[in-house]
């Protein structure tokens, strides 16, 4: 088991550098988060650090641990994967509830687009 | 030696495996029942008379079995001359019924229950005869309650025999209880439950100073089962039995427990003023109510109830009376009375069979239509009588001349020549009313049926029982001399005092009371002819005395009328008041202890605390307080900030090196937040109006509940702070640690002592889990949302309108336009969350994980299945049985627990080794691992159990209602 202070100046630096680097992200997303208007807006704001942000991290944590351990550690390449995956299904399901909610209270931010698309016309419309 | 061994423990184990034999053979084997149940019978005959000659020696044959030597008490058999009388007595007045049965039964009835109950009643009077210890006693005699209830309920579509069993279950089962706690008392005393020990220390269980509750305790349980005064009341109500159940249980076997107890342990105990003051005038009250009862009854099986509990009183009284001459005359009457009173319940039963009815008023003259039943009736009641050269005789005479003597010198004991004299003309007038009204007088004419005598084999037995009777009645020395002398020599030892069983002793005072009671008799039912056949129903004077009315009532308020009132002024149904409740008392008593004792908490500094830390608390506390705030107006958020503080503990858990705790605690926010988020669709909407109360009183009770859930919170949080932070040198925790590896065979030390160390409290735990699970699922099935949330919600109505107007409507969930994407990627997700569920498990021994979080994720697996496609989409394509995995999990859990019996172990103990596996690598291959599996089969089942129940609320309420609504639309 090797600490900290084994790790060589270079690895050091990135892998703080990495740290940083997604930790800002993710700060940023969160910020964004707090200082959209809209929902739809807002939605996009934490992505940053679910995407970018989490690579940084992880790149930054299999670097330490390989180095640490002195092998490859890539368990985080799974996290990507299922984070990178599972994370825009919520913000599907939150923009469709969103979406529906808004149409309920009488005002359909789709309304102007909707045009474009051919209508389904029942057959007793005038 | 062996041999004795083998054939006493054969004496309780063949009755109880007949009956398992007997409950498996078809509905209609009347006869493979009959003759499975008499071989049974007449093997324990033959044992019996295996061992009647070393008996007669005095040799005690016995068996003991180690049961909980730790308590020193073992379970002991063990045959002595008293015991022996009523093995012979039980297996052959048994048999004799069971042959009696075989005829009485009608095709229709279903005869394996009846014949299983009746070798296990069998096998459990038995029980209590050769058992040599005092709690095995009272094991095998709360069974003969059970049995006795079984039995009198055998025809439960009656209401009466439903009614009679649970009376008689009631009384003699809580006698019994009375009877366990007497034979603790009397174990202490005499310092062993073994009978052979406590039947020595007489001297020093009369002279101790709990001797009088220890009496009064094995009364209650004598006397309840002996339907003695004033608990006399659950016999004639069990006549609703078969009549083979009462010529069997209420003359021969179940009602003689009581006496037989009594008699055994009479030598310990009669031997004190209190036992005479007890027994004597209770006997005396039974014996006189019972005759004058039983004169005025006008079923014929009631009149032979009460009898009973005539002959029964006289019984008790005799032992009452202290003196080895009437022990010896109670032991003679015990087997006496069985003969000739199984005979008459046999003949009534008969009578009943062929008349269709049990009416004495109704009856009359049926002799010359049954001559043979008349006659066998007529000298079997003449023995009940008392009549001279019978059997009845005998023992009434030996109790006449015991009643002349003084015992304990009182105006009641003074008294006894008198009340047992008019005890006899009572006696006398029933049995001649028994005889006279139903077999002579006018012919009856409007019988439900026309009379004759049965089959030769129905009456084969009631023959042999009377011959019986005339046989003792005429040569007692010769017929029983040898079997009462054995019996009475077991009782009383060395005290056994000369007794003669001749029939002719001279003009005693004894003959002249027994003449005196013949006469008074005939001429008192002379006088009451006209009185009984009339309209009356019951008897005069003692007509409002009823025992079981004043029972009822009893029963019903201490039952319903008291538990109502009790709820009613402590209990609300409302939620709210309980829970302030519970929760004051619960600070009460944590303030209480702490107030006396103090409590010092380490108060961490501001700079003690790692800022990241305090930030995740302050989150957590945060969503805690805004879950409470949000609860009651907005669920949904309430639900959402509750993840949080989950969310937050979680990260704890982490923090603090726990991480089985951090993924367990991670996998159950997840499964509650479905499961509260399915269960929020059925409550009411929330009403905005209620929101600010303008009542100031309203305003006050909400500041108060703030207050109380605050102290409670927070108070609660500062003690297990407290109790956390406390140095601890050396716990179990220290122990557990050590011993994970080197015993357990495993490095994660919290799987091993789930699985291994604390192996039995999880199996508890995960039957109760499942148990819960199903309780749900049941509440579930018959569950009726309220009217206003049975309607699909508002929002997902305009949803379907909106998608219908602008998209084509889908058939299945998943295959909405909003659900393609997501839906893939869930449906995609199954394998891969299953695959971690399977890696949990396995590394669970050694490295965080384990069945119970394997289970959780598995589950997990399922609910973004029905999720993702809604319940119809997921169970057309995967066939889904919690129950089923419930059920192995318990088996496998449990299994895995007795398997270690075969190796020698004690349940639950475990081994393990490592084994090598192709492409896995080495795995620690545990015993534990398997009982592992149980867990996460069980959690997994429960959950989605659990889950399926909720989802399929909407399915089913769906369709009801759109059931309920189309017809309503169609008239419009």
């Amino acid at each position: 088991m090797s600490t900290i202070e084994n790790l060589p100046l270079w690895a050091a630096i990135l892998i703080s550098a990495l740290l940083v680097i997604g930790s800002s992200l993710a700060l940023i997303g969160s910020i964004g988060l707090l200082r959209f208007k809209t929902f739809y807006e807002r939605v996009h704001a934490p992505t940053l650090g679910t995407t970018m942000g989490l690579f940084t991290i992880l790149a930054a944590s299999m670097l330490y641990f390989s180095l640490a351990q002195t092998r490859p550690v890539v368990h985080e390449i799974l996290i990507g994967i299922f984070v990178t995956t599972t994370t825009p299904i919520t913000f599907m399901f939150l923009v469709q509830a969103t979406l529906y909610r808004d149409r309920f209270e009488g005002g359909d931010p789709l309304a102007g687009l909707s045009e474009e698309q051919p209508q389904v016309k029942t057959p007793n419309d005038p | 030696m062996s041999t004795d061994v083998v054939l006493l423990t054969l004496l309780v184990v063949l009755p109880f495996a007949g009956s398992i034999v007997a409950a498996f053979l078809p509905t209609n084997a009347r006869n493979a029942e009959a003759w499975l149940a008499g071989g049974v019978a007449l093997a324990i005959l033959a044992i019996a008379a295996y061992f009647f000659r070393p008996i007669a020696r005095g040799e005690i044959p016995r068996v003991e079995f180690e049961w909980l030597p730790q308590l020193g008490l073992n379970f002991i058999l063990r045959l002595d001359g008293f015991a022996w009388s009523f093995v012979g007595l039980v297996s052959a007045i048994g048999l004799l019924v069971i042959l009696y049965a075989r005829y009485y039964m009608s095709p229709d009835d279903p005869v394996p229950r009846f014949f299983s109950f009746l070798l296990g009643f069998m096998g459990a009077m038995l029980g209590i005869v050769v058992s040599g210890n005092l709690i095995q006693i009272v094991f095998f005699w709360e069974l003969t309650s059970l049995y006795s209830f079984l039995l009198i309920s055998y025809w439960h579509q009656n209401q009466s025999a439903r009614d009679g069993a649970r009376i008689t279950l009631t009384v003699t089962a809580a006698g019994g209880l009375c009877l366990l706690a007497g034979m603790m008392f009397l174990g202490q005393i005499a310092g062993s439950y073994d009978l052979d020990v406590v039947l020595r220390s007489g001297a020093s269980v009369t002279a101790h100073s709990l001797y009088l509750p220890t009496l009064l305790l094995i009364a209650a349980g004598v006397l309840t089962k002996s339907a003695q005064f004033p608990f006399h009341f659950w016999l004639p109500r069990a006549m609703a039995a078969p009549t083979p159940v009462s010529a069997y249980l209420h003359s021969a076997a179940m009602v003689k427990a009581g006496v037989f107890l009594l008699a055994r342990l009479w030598p310990a105990m009669a031997g004190h003023d209190y036992w005479f003051w007890v027994f004597v005038p209770l006997g005396a009250a039974t014996l006189l109510i019972g005759a004058f009862l039983a004169l005025f009854q006008q079923d014929l099986k009631g009149l032979l109830a009460y009898s009973t509990i005539s002959h029964l009183g006289l019984i008790t009284l005799l032992l009452g009376l202290g003196s080895p001459l009437a022990a010896v005359a109670a032991i003679f009457h015990i087997m006496n009375h069985a003969t000739f009173k199984a005979s008459l319940f046999m003949a009534a039963g008969i009578i009943d069979h062929e008349a269709g009815t049990r009416d004495i008023r109704r009856l009359g003259g049926l002799f010359r239509a049954m001559p043979i039943t008349a006659v066998l009736a007529m000298v079997a009641a003449s023995a009940m009588a008392g009549v001279p050269l019978l059997n009845g005789f005998l023992s009434k005479e030996m109790f006449f001349a015991e009643t002349v003597e003084s015992h304990v010198a009182s105006a009641l004991d003074d008294a006894l020549p008198f009340i047992a004299t008019l005890a006899g003309m009572f006696s006398v007038a029933y049995s001649l009313r028994l005889i006279h009204q139903v077999f002579f007088g006018p012919e009856a004419t409007d019988l439900p049926r026309v009379p004759h005598d049965p089959v030769l084999w129905m009456l084969l037995p009631i023959a042999f029982l009377v011959l019986t009777c005339i046989l003792v009645g005429i040569v007692p020395q010769a017929t029983v001399g040898a079997f009462l002398n054995i019996a009475v020599r077991a009782v009383l030892g060395d005290a056994t005092p000369y007794y003669s069983l001749a029939v002719w002793h001279g003009f005693t005072p004894a003959l002249w009371m027994s003449l005196l009671a013949l006469a008074g008799g005939t001429t008192l039912y002379a006088v009451m002819l006209r009185y009984l056949s009339g309209d009356v129903e019951g008897a005069p004077i003692l007509r409002r005395l009823k025992g079981q009315r004043i029972f009822e009532r009893a029963i019903a308020i201490a039952s319903w009328r008291g538990a109502k009132s009790l709820v009613q002024s402590l209990s609300s149904t409302r939620l709210q008041p309980q829970l302030v409740l519970l929760l004051c008392v619960t600070i009460l008593a944590a303030v209480w202890p702490l107030y006396k004792g103090g409590i010092d908490i380490h108060v961490p500094k501001l700079h003690e605390i790692d800022t990241t830390f305090l930030l995740v608390w302050i989150v957590g506390c945060v969503c805690a307080l805004g879950a409470a705030q949000q609860a009651k107006f907005h669920r949904l958020a309430a639900v959402i900030l509750m993840g949080g503080a989950g969310l937050s503990t979680c990260v704890t858990f982490a923090w603090a090196s726990a991480p089985d705790l951090a993924m367990t605690q991670l996998l159950v926010e997840i499964v509650t937040t479905v499961l509260l988020l399915l269960g929020l669709r059925w409550l009411p909407k929330r009403r905005e109006e209620t929101s600010r109360p303008a009542n100031l009183f309203i305003r006050a009770r909400r500041f108060r509940d703030l207050a109380i859930a605050f102290i409670g919170g927070a108070g609660l949080a500062s003690l297990s702070y407290a109790v956390m932070t406390r140095p601890q040198t050396f716990t179990i925790a220290t122990n557990f640690l050590e011993k994970a590896y080197t015993e357990g065979g495993g490095r994660n030390v919290v799987n091993v002592i789930l699985v291994d160390f604390r192996g039995f409290d999880t199996l508890g735990e995960i039957a109760v889990l499942g148990i819960v699970a199903i309780t749900v699922y049941a509440l579930l099935r018959r569950f009726r949302p309220a009217r206003d949330s049975v309607a699909v919600p508002e929002q997902k109505q305009f949803q379907d309108h909106f998608d219908a107007e602008h998209d084509a409507l889908s058939k299945d969930t998943i295959s909405a336009h909003y659900m393609i994407v997501p839906g893939l990627i869930m449906r995609l997700l199954f394998p891969v969350v299953s695959m971690m569920a399977v890696f949990l498990f396995m590394r669970g021994h050694d490295l965080p994980g384990g069945g119970f979080v394997a289970g959780l994720t598995f589950a997990i697996a399922f609910i973004l299945q029905y999720i993702a496609g809604g319940a119809r989409w997921v169970e057309a394509r995967l066939t889904v049985l919690p129950v089923r995995w419930i059920g192995f999990g318990l088996l496998a859990a449990g299994g895995t627990g007795v398997g270690a019996a075969f190796f020698g172990k004690p349940f639950l103990t475990s081994s393990f080794q490592y084994v090598d596996i192709p492409v896995l690598g080495r795995l620690p291959m545990a015993s534990a691992l398997l009982f592992d599996l149980g867990v996460f089969a069980l959690v997994l089942g429960a959950t989605v159990l659990m889950l399926i129940a909720l989802a399929h609320q909407s399915i089913r309420v769906s369709r009801a209602s759109s059931k309920a609504v189309q017809p309503a639309e169609g008239a419009v």
